[in-house]
């Protein structure tokens, strides 16, 4: 729950719960396939799974109208650049759906030469969903903890600064005395 | 038989692999070779170039060339020892990029190629990729998931002796020491 509430900045409770619930049912999507799991989103954007009854639209019609970025696939060194450019058109409050092991840590290319080991390495992200591919209900449920999260926000006039190094997780630092061959 | 037409316009042994003539010709013999088997071989499709690290016995180039008109083809291979091949880019334009993308992974050099310049990797990639002795980094910051024994580690002694791959160095071999304190 956010920590300031009230007058100075920040609107009262009520006025926060109505703006946070319908921020939280009109995510504009935006999805950054780049293998095999933008399939699984797509499917979850289909009639089967139909993501739109929980507010998710597809598709929004560039990073300019979306809310919301899935980044669904193997990110590689080369796409990276792109994939930071077109998070920074997209206008606040944004937020970012990890989707598959690809992106949330490199997957099964963690030590190619060519795969950045994670998107949240260029941009910050939201909710992780894990699973190679993860299933379309993983996504779903992806979906529903960043609705939560959106809901639990401070809503304000002119918006919320939101801190991009809160969602940051601290850099890992190599082990120390252990190799992989014995 | 197709493999005696091969050896006849070629002039090399040529052996059967996967149903399909293998020609190993001497790398001063390749633009030759590769011109024969356009003009007398018929065959006018080229599909890909590439080549496989040998370590110290060099860099072996393969052609794969097709007929279409007869739906035969051959493989044509050549050891580099040196690090340089004619380019066959005046006999078959479409090897341009294919002999790029083997310059670029394995740090050939073909000379009478139009345009050398770097196709796939990110523009400030250092180093050359699929050669064996490419460090991939990941393996050296990170202990290797693999290392664990199916059904868990029990103490006792190893079932399995690990084999070390190319491109991943022993330990202490490559990156800081441990007296740098990194």
């Amino acid at each position: 729950m956010p920590s300031r509430r009230g007058i100075g900045g920040v609107l009262g409770e009520p006025i926060r719960f109505i703006l946070n619930w319908g921020r939280k049912y009109s995510l504009w999507v935006f999805n950054f396939g780049l293998a095999c799991c933008a399939i699984e989103f797509i499917a979850t954007s289909m009639g089967r799974h139909d993501f739109i009854r929980l507010g998710v639209i597809p598709f929004a019609h560039g990073p300019r109208q979306a809310d919301l970025m899935v980044v669904s696939g193997t990110v590689t060194d080369k796409m990276a650049p792109a994939i930071k450019r077109l998070y920074d058109q997209m206008p606040e409050p944004k937020y970012v759906i990890s989707f598959g092991a690809c992106s949330n840590c490199g997957g099964p290319y963690w030590d190619s030469y060519s795969v950045t080991k994670g998107v949240d390495q260029i941009i910050p992200v939201d909710v992780y969903v894990p699973g190679c591919p993860p299933r379309p209900e993983a996504l779903l449920h992806g979906i529903l903890r960043l609705q939560e999260k959106i809901a639990g926000e401070a809503s304000g006039i002119g918006g919320v600064k939101r801190d991009a190094a809160s969602l940051r997780a601290p850099l890992v630092t190599p082990p120390q005395g252990q190799s992989d061959v014995e | 038989m197709w493999s005696d037409e091969v050896a006849d316009a070629l002039g090399v042994e040529v052996t059967m692999a996967e149903s399909r003539p293998v020609a190993d010709v001497a790398p001063g013999e390749w633009r030759s070779a590769v011109t024969a088997a356009r003009d007398r071989l018929g065959c006018d499709f080229f599909d890909w170039l590439s080549a496989v690290d040998e370590g110290d016995d060099g860099m072996r180039i393969v052609a794969h060339l097709w007929s279409l008109a007869d739906k035969r083809g051959l493989l044509l291979r050549t050891l580099a020892t040196d690090g340089l091949l004619a380019s066959i880019v005046d006999v078959y334009p479409g090897a341009a990029w294919h002999e790029r993308e083997t310059h670029e992974m394995f740090g050939l050099d073909f000379p009478g190629h139009p345009h050398l310049a770097p196709l796939l990797l990110a523009p400030e990639f250092s180093g050359h990729p699929l050669r064996k002795d490419f460090v991939l980094a990941s393996r050296v910051a990170k202990p290797w998931p693999g290392e664990k024994e199916p059904g868990g580690d029990h103490g006792g002694p190893r079932k399995r002796q690990p084999m070390r791959p190319p491109g991943v160095p022993a330990a202490g071999e490559w990156g800081p020491s441990e007296q740098d304190g990194a």
